[in-house]
């Protein structure tokens, strides 16, 4: 009996141990939160949330791989005026020299991927912005966050994704030239991508994209605040005069140059000094050196994408580590993964003579080679990577300007000497023909944003060939490296995707 | 522990006071083997309990029992146990009979254990012998062959660097494929943990001289008692335990050189000059041929040392050497009818065939058992231990193929013209590269030659990368027998590592140019504790023997990672993350949380020790998972001893068939390994932008995503022929592996983070047969000859993908796709364009393409910069396309492996060879690629059999400077895939061990020493380093990859081990 008593006592003791045991778990710890992100439920709770979300599209824009470096490297080095030195895959060697394929993966594949990856957090944002308005009320939202708020977010997306798709365009699809935008331009993507599903969709054509870039530009320069509260916000952040700016670009690419003219005619006064007389004063600047020292703030940088020791463009993306020497002494240095072409634009020492200040300034040289300096900032590289400057729209006008009215247009002239002269140029007297002044202004041009990602724009919307250099041959619009392919990983998942 | 150690005196001296007490017979006798040798450490107790003694060096021994005793029990490990009537006997000689069969051998199961007799799943055992005194980190590195179904590959030479384990098969394609480890009952983490390139593998912190046995639980009766993490298999680490009766110290030492082995050769100054230069008169022509300038330059000049002598680099020289490593344990065990204990200190110091490559281990363990009252036991686990990792950067780890500063790569490519040091004896470079020396950059205008690859002398005299890791890992149980049969059971576990990685990268040249210099800390915690509850009961009535066993487990693991990067050093003086630096950035932040709570059971049942069943059941619920996060997982088996029928016994087919067990078994096991914490979650992350902060999508959750499902089939038959001389088990084996986590692929233009989403879609299957045979050729008392050897062929196919015609891509190190997985094939096949060799009228390489219609094909050649693409007859020819032209070469696993082990005795000689050997497979050489680039890299010296006009029948193409396609580095062709088939003397190793009657006379019980050489020969085709290496780490699907990756190394050591 005792020992029965005992048996009875161990087993229930034994069983109560192993069922405490078991039966302890914590359910909570089935369903942990993560510290360090955030569930998509709580995003739009709060306006500082959403304004972190504001800066959060700009962010992706500026990916290394997108606008914050390596697209307007790939802009420059596919023309003349640079030469690769280091051979490297890695480092836009077949952006060079024209023998990239669907698969190459650090141009063809990331461009492409950064650029729609910035899409869609810009399309996840707008509908996310729209999804939750019901929140957006007091006390938590100021009275006038749907109204006012709400709207320049929007409009800041939609300048981006204008600006995004615009940039694609320049890579991936026939310039607009060719066949008045007929050609196949980039799949629209305009909704917000969560999840599965949804994979085909078709390219629209090159004109199709350019009318949702203009209709979101539109949007842009209606919504968009006139300025900002400090230099580095109108000079990182979309203004009202940003999206005008972008404007002059898409008109002048797509060849419309009367709304070039009108459109600049919002920001660049009639004559001198050329200064925006709404929004930020947009000006250019009396030293294209004090523009590209830093901060790089002047009010000459319409849009420039800001870095920081903490938010670095990210290794090989650097516009300073491409284009320094790796020996400088004295001076920052680099990579000196290209150094300009001796046969390029610095061998045309009327254009850009001696004693020019984008030579003398901007041009190093080291190891017998010559190097572009505009970024001179050195490690760890955070000069800002700039999208469009003011002089630019000047440029951008004074060629509408020749084009429509003809060579003796003394505005045009006015605008391209302007440019010119400040960088001590000399300044251009007449012109014999509409040509030479457009030819005249493509080459300031050239001058002028060397390094900046122009290049290429400035070839292709003319149809022209992309030039040749050392080895490497010049290449015909005909060329089916003309322009880049549609990468492999867009092939393999989107079936309606057509070749370039 | 000095407290145990008096226990345990005091116990010995209580045991030996014995003799005085009354009524009590003295028994003395001695104990020899069936072959007549004496049996040194045979335990002889008295039935029932009690007393207890061991036969001392000359097999004898001398026990005092009482009176009422009858039977004494004599048992030794590896021979059969043996009772004997005691009677009105005081001389007791006993034989007892080797065991050669291990079927008596207990076998460690997931919370028990098995007789190896009464199985009915697939468990495989690797004895601790086998792994102790290897020259290796962690104990898995030595296992390589040595058990069926369980293929080790070790993807590259350096140190503590994880081998690649698969338990029959790859057994996923996104999560993990590698086995679940338990410690003693306790599951511990493996793989890379470390942030930098020296890896640091969490299973190198156990000293393989603790591990008693390994066991590995290969089919579903076997390891679904782990239920959703059994998938890859389970291998159970069981460390030592004293035994009772028997005191025992060990010292065991090792001393040991490692060498490089099988290193390409390349070209030497002169003929790297006259390739290149050659190359670039041939870019020349081809320029002046398509109607363009040939302007460039034979910029490939001698440099001279300040004697006047040509400069001719040798890169090895400076990367590799001869490494010295030591290594020593201490271990000392015993037991008493209460309390049995091991403990042992260790202490290796290994240093690799790399520069600067070492590893360091300090470890200590305490196993103690203690009996409290006699149905009440406790008892603890614990093992401390210390580990140091340093490796340069060998860019041999997974990821880094194609770094310009990995020293696998550095002596193939870079230029031997040049110094590796000036004449101030600073190291030669040029920004962040090595110097150009007298060579100039071909393309005009001339100017210095820029090879864009670092000098490896400033890695190695500068930078360094080190993991050193801290963990206690351990468990203390209760046992409670409640009635008799009836054992409950509690552990409590923890296993805590901290890991402090650290890297530090000079301004001076190499990776750290670019950020003026950089030391990064990185400090990762992984916390983990287990608890787990069982209750056992067994019992017999009749010829029914049942064992039920039901339990429950939870499991927490706590990740954290935090760190930060300083760049911009103030001053060189400076080498360390405390130093001064201009910026600081966080870096290697990373959170993770899982749990898991399970709750498990086993019934085993056995009638007349012939009918075999088993039953496995496991209920597991894991936080990783969205909606779905309970799993029910179960395995089955049945098994039929033939040989046990009185039908066998009585026909006399005993005599010839002494074993015979038939056994079969099904279920359903899951994969939660790898999956991320968070993964089913959608989240937002933030960031920065400039100075401001963001926040954006970052994630795509999948809330129905659950576990991936392997169903396991296994049937096969064990045996024992001629009294057990020759004995081997056969297999086969299916894992269906179901709902297959897959990143489906979503297109790029759509956006989404990482481009995809998991869901559960995919299938494959594994199978193959398992055939394990050991024979006793010779037993005799001075000449002993055992062979044991494995077998196992592995057919993986993948049955279903996302859609239908999908091929995932994997790529190595983000940069160059070889590895391509599809429906119908096997996992990470090779997708390359078939090269038709070297067209001998021009010397151009030519492949083939796919013509238009889809089937037929074309053959095009290549002329660099001279024509490009032309067909033979010289038309424009479109560009091949690995994914348009290529086809498939595979599998990239091996197909059959194995092992083969030879143990030899004569006298007190021993001697052990051990071969091990796998094939089947194909390699993609992608190292040998570049050692054919004819941009500046040097080559290999078959380069000089290259075309010219005078060889036509060259086997390289025609060299043409800046031709990186014809070699195959921007064109994956055929050229350079190769079989993988091998045969690999892994260890050899010759020991002498002293006579015992001498031993004793020096009072020690056993003493030993030897030498041995591992990896010895290598028997292979294969043109690279070696056969195994793997690029892509433990890619289920990036296997078969080399890509300047170092190979093994061999080492030879000296060691000795004593027992007192």
């Amino acid at each position: 009996m005792k020992i029965l008593t005992k048996n009875t006592v161990t087993v229930a003791l034994s069983a109560l141990l192993l069922g405490a045991g078991v039966t302890s778990c914590d359910t909570d710890k089935l369903d942990p939160i993560p510290e360090t992100s955030f569930s998509d439920q709580v995003v739009f709770n709060t306006p500082a949330r959403i304004a972190l979300q504001v800066n959060n599209l700009y962010a992706y824009v500026k990916s290394g791989s997108f606008l914050g470096g390596r697209y307007q490297i790939y802009s420059d080095v596919r023309a003349d005026d640079f030469i690769n030195r280091t051979s490297n895959a890695v480092t836009a060697l077949q952006v060079w020299n024209h023998t990239l394929t669907e698969t190459s993966s650090n141009d063809v594949i990331s461009v492409w991927g950064a650029a729609y990856s910035a899409i869609n957090q810009i399309n996840v944002f707008l509908a996310g912005l729209e999804a939750n308005t019901a929140k957006y009320v007091a006390p938590a939202f100021s009275a006038d966050f749907a109204t006012t708020t709400a709207v320049q977010y929007q409009a800041e997306a939609r300048f981006l994704r204008a600006l995004s798709y615009y940039s694609l365009l320049q890579l991936y699809a026939r310039p607009y030239a060719d066949g008045n935008g007929d050609k196949p331009g980039l799949p629209l993507r305009l909704q917000a991508e969560t999840g599965a599903g949804g994979n085909d969709l078709a390219r629209s054509t090159v004109a199709e994209v350019y009318t949702q870039i203009l209709a979101d530009l539109d949007f842009a320069e209606q919504n968009l605040p006139l300025t900002y509260a400090s230099a580095v916000l109108n000079t990182t952040r979309a203004h009202r005069n940003t999206a005008i700016a972008l404007k002059t670009r898409v008109y002048l690419t797509m060849g419309q140059y009367a709304n070039v003219v009108t459109a600049a005619n919002k920001i660049v006064p009639a004559a001198a000094p050329f200064t925006a007389s709404s929004g930020v004063a947009n000006t250019l600047n009396s030293s294209i050196v004090t523009v590209f020292a830093s901060p790089q703030e002047t009010t000459e940088s319409i849009l420039s994408f800001p870095f920081t020791a903490q938010n670095t463009p990210g290794t090989q993306n650097q516009l300073g580590f491409y284009y320094l020497p790796t020996s400088n002494p004295g001076g920052p240095t680099g990579g000196g993964e290209f150094y300009l072409n001796a046969e390029g634009i610095i061998a045309n020492t009327t254009a850009l003579s001696a004693t020019d200040v984008r030579r003398t300034s901007f041009v190093i040289t080291s190891g017998g080679n010559s190097y572009l300096a505009k970024y001179s900032g050195g490690t760890p590289y955070i000069d800002k990577a700039p999208v469009i400057r003011y002089p630019e729209v000047m440029l951008s006008l004074s060629e509408a300007l020749f084009r429509t009215n003809g060579p003796t247009d003394a505005r045009a002239l006015a605008l391209l000497n302007a440019v010119r002269t400040r960088s001590k140029g000399t300044a251009y007297d007449t012109f014999a023909s509409t040509d030479d002044a457009v030819n005249a202004v493509l080459l300031e041009r050239r001058i002028e944003f060397l390094g900046e990602g122009i290049r290429n724009i400035d070839i292709q919307r003319l149809n022209a060939s992309i030039p040749g250099k050392g080895s490497i041959g010049a290449v015909a619009p005909s060329n089916p490296n003309y322009v880049w392919p549609i990468p492999a990983t867009e092939l393999q998942t989107n079936t309606l995707i057509t070749r370039n | 522990m000095r407290k145990t150690l008096l226990l345990f005196l005091l116990t010995v001296l209580v045991l030996t006071s014995h003799n005085l007490l009354a009524q009590v017979r003295n028994i003395t006798g001695k104990v020899v083997g069936s072959d007549g040798s004496v049996l040194p450490g045979v335990t002889v107790v008295v039935k029932g309990g009690g007393q207890g003694t061991s036969t001392d060096s000359e097999g004898s021994y001398s026990l005092s029992v009482p009176a009422n005793v009858n039977t004494l029990v004599y048992s030794f490990i590896g021979y059969d146990s043996k009772e004997v009537a005691i009677g009105g006997q005081s001389t007791i000689n006993v034989t007892l009979a080797a065991n050669t069969t291990g079927l008596d051998e207990v076998v460690v199961v997931g919370y028990g254990t098995q007789l190896r007799r009464e199985l009915t799943g697939s468990v495989a055992t690797i004895s601790g012998a086998d792994v102790a005194q290897r020259p290796v980190q962690s104990f898995e590195q030595a296992m390589q062959g040595k058990a069926p179904g369980v293929n080790i590959t070790t993807p590259n030479g350096v140190l503590n660097n994880p081998p690649v384990v698969r338990i029959r098969g790859v057994n996923s394609i996104s999560l993990s494929s590698s086995p679940l480890y338990v410690i003693d009952g306790i599951p511990t983490y493996s793989g890379d943990n470390s942030a930098t390139n020296a890896p640091n593998n969490p299973l190198s912190n156990i000293n393989p001289n603790d591990i008693e046995s390994i066991e590995i639980l290969k089919d579903a009766a076997a390891a679904a008692i782990y239920g959703s993490r059994a998938a890859g298999g389970v291998i159970l680490v069981t460390t030592k335990r004293g035994k009772k009766g028997q005191s025992k110290v060990s010292l065991d030492s090792w001393a040991g050189w490692t060498k490089p082995f099988r290193l390409y050769d390349v070209l030497g100054a002169e003929d790297y000059m006259m390739i290149k230069n050659e190359a670039v008169r041939n870019l020349n022509a081809n320029r002046v041929a398509v109607g363009a300038v040939g302007n460039n330059v034979e910029g490939f000049r001698p440099s001279y040392d300040a004697d006047g002598g040509l400069v001719d680099t040798k890169w090895y020289d400076y990367i590799y050497r001869t490494g010295f490593s030591t290594s020593n344990s201490v271990n000392f065990s015993g037991g008493t009818e209460k309390t049995s204990f091991y403990a042992s200190v260790g202490y290796t110091n290994q240093k690799g065939m790399l520069e600067n490559n070492d590893f360091k281990r300090t470890s200590a363990r305490v196993n103690v058992d203690h009996k409290v009252y006699k149905t009440f036991t406790v008892g603890a686990r614990i093992g401390y231990s210390n580990n140091y990792n340093s490796a340069p950067n060998s860019g041999s780890l997974s990821g880094s193929a194609f770094g310009t500063a990995g020293l696998g790569r550095l002596p193939l490519v870079l230029p031997p013209n040049i110094p590796a040091y000036n004449a101030d004896g600073s190291p030669a470079t040029n920004g962040a590269g090595v110097g150009a020396g007298a060579n100039v950059n071909p393309a005009a205008p001339a100017s210095a030659l820029a090879p864009g690859y670092y000098n490896p002398v400033v890695d190695l005299n500068y930078n360094y990368f080190t993991s050193e890791s801290n963990q206690i890992q351990g468990s203390v149980y209760a046992n409670w027998e409640v009635l008799k049969g009836l054992n409950v059971r509690t552990t409590y576990g923890i296993d805590n590592i901290g890991f402090e990685d650290k890297l530090f990268y000079t301004a001076l040249a190499g990776d750290g140019f670019s950020t003026g210099g950089n030391a990064t800390n990185y400090y990762r915690t992984n916390k983990r504790w287990s608890w787990q509850n069982t209750a056992q009961y067994d019992r017999s009535f009749g010829d029914h023997s049942v064992s039920l066993l039901v339990g429950g487990e939870q499991q927490q693991t706590d990740i954290q990672r935090w760190g930060a990067q300083r760049t911009q050093i103030a001053d060189d003086f400076f080498n360390t993350y405390q130093g001064n630096f201009t910026n600081i950035a966080a870096a290697g932040n990373s959170q993770g949380f899982n749990y898991l709570v399970s709750y498990f059971g086993r019934l085993s049942y056995d009638f007349s020790k012939k009918y075999l069943l088993s039953f496995n059941a496991r209920r597991d619920g894991y936080s990783a998972w969205g909606n779905e996060k309970w799993g029910n997982f179960y395995g089955g088996g049945l098994g039929y001893i033939v040989s046990e029928e009185n039908f066998w016994k009585n026909s006399g087919l005993e005599n010839a068939v002494s074993f015979l067990k038939f056994t079969g078994s099904y279920g359903e096991v899951g994969n939660s390994q790898g999956v991320g914490d968070f993964t089913t979650l959608s989240t937002y992350g933030s960031g920065l932008y400039g100075v401001n902060a963001t926040l954006g999508y970052n994630n795509a959750g999948n809330r129905d995503l659950t576990w991936e499902t392997s169903k396991k089939l296994d049937v096969g038959f064990s045996f024992g022929l001629l009294q057990d001389k020759l004995q081997g088990d056969f297999s086969y084996y299916r894992n269906t592996i179901d709902g297959l986590i897959l990143a489906v692929p979503l297109s790029p233009s759509k956006g989404v983070p990482n481009n995809s989403i998991d869901a559960n879609i995919g299938s494959m299957r594994n199978q193959g047969i398992e055939f394990n045979l050991k024979a006793n050729i010779f037993q005799k008392q001075d000449f002993s000859w055992v062979v044991s050897g494995n077998f196992t062929t592995q057919r993986n196919e993948v049955l279903g993908l996302v859609t239908e015609g999908q091929r995932i891509g994997t790529a190595t190190s983000g940069l160059e796709t070889v590895n391509y997985t599809r429906v119908g094939g096997s996992v990470g096949e090779i997708l390359a364009v078939p090269s038709l060799g070297v067209n001998p009228a021009n010397g151009q390489r030519m492949v083939s393409i796919l013509n238009a219609d889809g089937t037929s094909r074309t053959t095009v050649q290549y002329n660099h910069l001279g024509g490009g693409w032309t067909t033979l007859d010289g038309q424009a020819a479109r560009t091949p396309n690995q994914l348009t032209d290529g086809e498939y070469y595979g599998p990239v696993i091996p197909t059959w492996y194995g092992g083969i082990d030879n143990s030899l005795r004569f006298k007190q000689f021993d001697l052990n060879f051990f071969i091990q050997y796998s094939g089947g497979n194909y390699i993609y050489n992608g190292t040998k690629a570049g050692l054919h680039d004819q941009r500046f890299w040097n080559n290999n010296v078959d380069i000089l059999d290259r075309w010219t006009p005078e060889n036509t029948g060259g086997t390289w193409p025609r060299v043409v400077y800046g031709d990186n396609v014809s070699n195959g580095s921007a064109l994956v062709i055929s050229e350079n895939v190769e079989k993988g088939d091998f045969a690999r003397l892994r260890n050899v190793t010759l020991g002498y061990s002293l006579n015992p009657t001498l031993s004793s006379r020096v009072g020690i019980a056993n003493a030993r020493v030897y030498v041995q050489v591992q990896n010895a020969a290598l028997i292979t085709k294969y043109s690279g380093i070696d056969p195994e290496i793997s690029t892509n780490g433990a890619s289920n699907t990036g296997a078969g990859v080399d890509r300047n990756s170092v190979g093994q190394a061999r080492t030879y050591t000296v060691g000795f081990n004593i027992g007192f």
